[in-house]
Order: structure tokens, then C-alpha cells, then sequence
């Protein structure tokens, strides 16, 4: 309970630190503020594909359906946090190069990762029966998952080879940054991992109490 | 079934130990034990629903068990369940054969994957032995319901298992082929263990031995 | 007799033969393939027309025929299986790594003999730059394995849930765009000169990071 508490308060300073207190980043202007937002998202996307990943092979090792549940559950989230971070992203593009949408390598990525967490949501509601669903859908994430570094790396090459774009926009705000930019900046990140692991542990603790009620429904028939 | 004749038949042991298979809201197998040695014949019986079929699965390898193991031992050599289906003959209701093969076809690609060296031969004797070799050359979708019951004896007997299993052997078959049923469950319960998962009297009747199974009904809340 | 590995290729090879012959005595799979590969040809050809010098578009439509040819076919393979209840039969005879790869094969071939058919028919229709051939059939090839042993893992799966022909086409596209860049890139490249080493090293890879977890994942495909 005041871990939740903490967990609020902690990213509502945060936010309100970056938008209020931090200095703008000379080269984002006043679009910096989407930094705070923006990457966390895609931060917590990852993590989410590496988290539900690992499940996924515990599971096919363990064969213990508290992993599908945390596989299942970090997707769901996982696929939230890359729509946020891709709506982020685009309005980001908009205010900055005047356009929605570049296919540069960050966006690819983004899109890759949501069609294959969205295929693998797909997937799931779309087979009967716990442990043939657990089954299947973790086969199919370690498939995804061995063809992520292609979609990441080779794609985006690929694709600057046959269309070179003029404006081609750097990622790299690298360089000397305020410290209290960083600082916010880093709260949110720390934020925003702890906000979906929680929400996570929410969906496993739903998960099992669910399981355990259909069992001693049909135990007690 | 614990004096086995020397020579051949010995050393084949199956054993449940707490072999169980149950997923909320489905008919299921409660847990069972026991110990079978080879010869001989044993029946396995319950109401339906107490899973007779998913304990015949267990032991070939086909289902993962919830909880509990079977172990299957073969001349001293522990086989697990991915391997058991080269050692076992299987026949069930719900095993299927391929509509657009002949018979022949079908058993002969059994016998090939399996790396028979003889593949047509061997088909063709196990077609001999279940009296279906007048019908070797016609594809399967032309079988009548109680001559697919007889391939499917005929696929179970194919590589000469030390284990067979069968489920409901007697199914959509007539007199003589219920006698056939008998007549095998007998040859092959002397040189081997034959466990039959049946309701039917007069098939319990073939064993010695009797395993029963409690089930939890059809699953559904009456 | 525990299994060896004699034995397995003696499976694999086995269920190659069985599925060719099941396939040349209904020829329900390639009909419909050949079929859906013509028809969308001819939609494209009627609606762009000759392109003699758009290297781009036509390495990209040729890979997208081929692409939504293979997607409304290659799961027919396991489909087949598990509508005619034949699983449990094929489970008693062979290995699960055994039973995909002798499917992963035969889908290679299906896709070989569509391929001979459509890609003809398609330069034929769109015209084109001269083809060279030798890294244009190494790109085809490649791709083609590429979508074989992906599609095959991919759709034993799915071939178990329900839904199957949008849930298949969905499921595959995000791991198959991998396929579809390497390929028309690589196609581009040839029409235009350049070489393709880049694209056949990409496919290459691919190929060999899919089968080889495919190989540790075969085992887990059939439970029940």
C-alpha cells in the first residue's frame, strides 16, 4: 500500500520536475519534454518483450503456468507501453521535422514490436485450454524473439538502402546535458519500470486467483 | 503377474506412480498407481469420463502428465516417454488414418518411418493377421467403420510391440472380428504385456488382472 | 530399440514421400495456391501494366505475389493434419523434429513448383530488365527457404488454435518481414546491377538462427 503511494509520488515528481523545474535541451527546444515520456515508454516496451521472453522459456522448461502468466501479462502491457511510446514518437517527429511517421530505424523498430506483440496476443486468445495456450504462445515468443535482432538491425538498413532520405533525424542528444534533466529524466525511467512491474504483478496475482476458483469449481462438480 | 517364464517375456515392468492428468473444467485422469509385469493381459475399467483413453495416452508417451509419473522398463533400459512409441503398438478410437492412402500405403509408411527395412512386408503381414489383406489395395475412405477398426489393430501390431495398448478394441466390429480381438489379445499377452481399456464385459474377461478406475463423471456440475 | 538417427531420416524421408503422394492424389493444397498466385498476378498486371524499368516496384510485387501465395497455402500442410485426426497416427510414428522438418521439406518443394510457375508467368506479364540469373534464382532460392522454415514452425502452431487462415497470415508477417526486405532488395540489387552478397549473407543467417530454434522448439508443438 505505501509502496504504491511512493510509486505515484515518485513519478508525479518527476514529471513535474521535467516540465517545470528542468531546463529545455538547447537542441530539442520545447519538444524536450517529450524526453520524459517518450523513451521511458520505450524503455518499459523492452523490457516487457525481454521479461515476457524469459517467461516464456521458463516456461517451456518448467512447465509451471505461473510463467505464462507473467509472459502473457508483461505483453499486455508491453504492447500499451509501445503504442504510447510510438503516438509519443510520432507527435515528437511532427514538432520537430514536420512529419508523422520516417521508417528511421527507432520507428521500424517500434512497429516491429508492436505487430509481433499484437500477433502474439493474437495468438493467445486464440487457443483453448491453459497449458496448450502456455505452450504455443511461448514456441511462437522464442520464434519472435530470435528474429527481433533482424527486424532491429537489418531492416532499417535495408530499408536506407533503398530509400536514402534527406532529412534522416539523430537520435543522439549525447553531449553535456543538465543534470537536472538527467535527473528527472532518470526518475522517470526508474518510474515507469516500477509502475509496469507492478501492474504485471497485479495481472499474475489475477491470473492465479482465477485458476485456483475454476479449479475448485470443476473439483467440487 | 509376477512370475514371468524365462526367456522372452521377461523384463518388461510399466509402472503409475500418482499418474494423473487433470485441467480445470475437463474430464480427467484422479491419480493411480500400479505395477504391471510383462506376460499377460490386463484390462483397465471405469464409468466413462474416470479416463481410461488419457491413462492409455499417458502411458504411450502422447499426453504430458499433471502430476505423478508412468515408467516404462524395457531389458533393463528406463523409456522415456518420447520414446516409447517404438516399443508400443497403439490403437484407439480416435486414431485416424490418411483417407486418400490405400491401407497398404498407410501401414507401409508406418513401418518406413519407423525404419522397418521391409516396409511392405511388414504391412502386409500385420494386413494378413487382422484378415484385412483382401483389402490392401483400397484407400482407406472406402473402409466400412469395422474394417478401420481392424487397420487400426493391424497399425497397432505392425512392429511387433512388447507393449500394446488398446482402447475399446472391439468397437464397430462384429462377431468374428470380436473373436479376432481375443484371439490377439491372447498370442500377444504370451509374449508380451497387452493392457485393454474397455467397458465391455466380455473384453475384461481376456485379463487377469484388473485395474479400476474412480472417475469425477462427464466434468460437468449435474 | 530406442530411436537413432538413421531411423529419423528414414521418418523424415518417409513423410516427405507421404505427403507428396497425398498431395499429387488430391491436389487440393497446390490448386488452390496456383490459383490464388494466377489471380493476384493478374490483378496486378491489370492494374500497373508493364513496368520495363521500375526495378523497385517490380522486385516488390513479385515478393508480394509469392508472399500472399505462401500465406493462404503453407499452413495446409499441418491443417490437413489435425482436420483429418491423423496427428496421433504420425505422433506414434515419428519424431516431432522428424514430422516438421519432413513438412518443412515438402513445403520447399510445394514452394518450388509454384515459384516455377508464377515467376515465369510474372516477367513474362511485367516485363522487366534482363534477368541475371544466377543471383536471382540465389535470392528466390534463399527467400523461399527463409519463408519455408518460418511458415512451418508458425503454422504447427497455429494450425492448434482456432481461426486459422487470417490468424496464420497475421502471426507470420511480422517475422517474415525480414524475408520480404532481404528479398526485394536483393532482387532490386540484381536488376540493377549490383551485387547481392549482403542480401544472401541476411537470408542466410535468418535461415539459420529460425531452423535452429526451430530444432528446440519441434519437441514442444505436440502435448495432447
Amino acid at each position: 500500500m505505501a509502496l504504491r503511494l511512493l510509486l505515484f509520488l515518485w513519478i508525479a515528481a518527476a514529471l513535474l520536475g521535467g516540465f517545470l523545474w528542468a531546463p529545455l535541451v538547447p537542441v530539442l527546444g520545447d519538444t524536450t519534454r517529450v524526453l520524459y515520456f517518450h523513451i521511458p515508454s520505450a524503455w518499459v516496451m523492452s523490457v516487457a518483450f525481454g521479461w515476457s521472453f524469459v517467461h516464456s522459456v521458463l516456461y517451456l522448461v518448467r512447465r509451471r503456468l505461473e510463467h505464462d502468466d507473467q509472459a502473457g501479462a508483461a505483453a499486455e502491457l508491453g504492447i500499451l507501453f509501445c503504442i504510447g511510446a510510438a503516438v509519443s514518437g510520432a507527435l515528437w517527429a511532427k514538432a520537430k521535422w514536420g512529419t508523422y511517421w520516417n521508417w528511421d530505424p527507432r520507428e521500424t523498430t517500434i512497429f516491429f514490436l508492436f505487430l509481433i506483440y499484437a500477433a502474439y496476443l493474437a495468438l493467445r486468445s486464440a487457443i483453448e485450454g491453459e497449458e496448450k495456450r502456455a505452450r504455443l504462445s511461448a514456441v511462437y515468443s522464442v520464434l519472435a524473439f530470435v528474429t527481433v535482432p533482424f527486424l532491429i538491425f537489418v531492416v532499417p538498413r535495408l530499408y536506407a538502402t533503398l530509400h536514402p532520405s534527406p532529412i534522416l533525424p539523430q537520435g543522439g542528444e549525447r553531449g553535456s546535458i543538465d543534470p537536472p534533466i538527467v535527473l528527472c529524466f532518470t526518475g522517470m525511467l526508474v518510474g515507469f519500470t516500477g509502475l509496469f512491474f507492478w501492474i504485471t504483478s497485479l495481472r499474475v496475482k489475477l491470473a492465479r486467483l482465477e485458476r485456483r476458483r475454476n479449479l475448485a469449481e470443476t473439483s467440487a462438480a | 503377474m509376477s512370475q514371468a517364464p524365462p526367456a522372452t517375456a521377461a523384463a518388461l515392468a510399466v509402472e503409475a506412480q500418482g499418474l494423473a492428468h487433470l485441467y480445470t473444467g475437463r474430464r480427467g485422469l484422479l491419480p493411480v498407481d500400479f505395477a504391471l509385469a510383462a506376460p499377460g493381459v490386463v484390462a483397465v475399467t471405469g464409468p466413462n469420463g474416470s479416463g481410461k483413453s488419457t491413462l492409455l495416452r499417458l502411458l504411450a508417451g502422447l499426453l504430458r502428465p499433471t502430476a505423478g509419473r508412468s515408467l516404462v522398463t524395457l531389458d533393463g533400459h528406463a523409456m522415456p516417454p518420447a520414446a516409447r512409441r517404438t516399443m508400443l503398438g497403439l490403437a484407439s478410437p480416435e486414431l485416424a488414418f490418411y483417407d486418400e492412402l490405400t491401407s497398404l500405403e498407410n501401414l507401409a509408411f508406418a513401418a518406413e518411418a519407423r525404419g522397418d527395412r521391409a516396409p511392405r512386408a511388414a504391412a502386409l503381414e500385420a494386413l494378413e493377421r487382422v484378415g484385412l489383406d483382401t483389402r490392401a489395395g483400397d484407400r482407406v475412405m472406402t473402409l466400412s467403420s469395422g474394417m478401420k477398426q481392424r487397420l487400426r489393430l493391424a497399425f497397432a501390431l505392425l512392429h511387433r510391440p512388447r507393449l500394446l495398448l488398446l482402447d475399446e478394441p472391439g468397437s464397430h466390429l462384429d462377431e468374428e472380428g470380436k473373436r479376432l480381438v481375443e484371439r490377439l489379445a491372447d498370442e500377444e499377452g504370451r509374449r508380451g504385456l497387452v493392457v485393454i481399456a474397455t467397458n465391455e464385459e466380455r473384453e475384461w474377461r481376456l485379463a487377469a488382472e484388473r485395474i479400476e478406475l474412480r472417475g469425477r463423471g462427464l466434468g460437468h456440475p449435474a | 530399440m530406442p530411436p537413432n538417427g538413421s531411423s529419423s531420416v528414414a521418418a523424415v524421408w518417409a513423410i516427405l514421400r507421404k505427403e507428396c503422394r497425398s498431395e499429387w492424389r488430391t491436389r487440393y493444397g497446390i490448386n488452390a495456391a496456383l490459383l490464388f498466385a494466377v489471380t493476384t498476378l493478374t490483378g496486378v498486371s491489370f492494374a500497373v501494366g508493364r513496368l520495363p524499368d521500375r526495378t523497385d516496384l517490380l522486385a516488390a510485387l513479385l515478393w508480394i505475389v509469392l508472399l500472399f501465395a505462401a500465406l493462404a497455402s503453407l499452413a495446409h500442410a499441418f491443417v490437413r493434419e489435425v482436420e483429418g485426426h491423423t496427428l496421433t497416427f504420425l505422433r506414434l510414428v515419428a519424431s516431432p523434429t522428424a514430422i516438421a522438418l519432413g513438412k518443412l521439406l515438402f513445403n520447399v518443394i510445394f514452394l518450388a513448383v509454384l515459384e516455377a510457375i508464377t515467376v515465369p508467368l510474372f516477367l513474362i506479364l511485367m516485363g522487366g530488365p534482363p534477368v541475371r540469373w544466377g543471383p536471382f534464382l540465389l535470392i528466390l532460392g534463399l527467400g523461399s527457404l527463409a519463408l519455408a522454415a518460418t511458415t512451418t514452425l508458425v503454422g504447427a502452431v497455429v494450425s492448434q488454435a482456432r481461426g486459422r487462415g487470417a490468424l496464420f497470415a497475421a502471426v507470420s508477417l511480422p517475422l517474415l518481414m525480414v524475408v520480404l526486405a532481404a528479398g526485394v532488395s536483393g532482387l532490386r540489387a540484381q536488376w540493377d546491377g549490383n551485387p547481392v552478397s549482403a542480401e544472401a549473407r541476411i537470408l542466410l543467417a535468418y535461415i539459420a538462427v529460425v531452423l535452429g530454434a526451430s530444432v528446440l522448439l519441434y519437441d514442444h508443438l505436440w502435448e495432447d
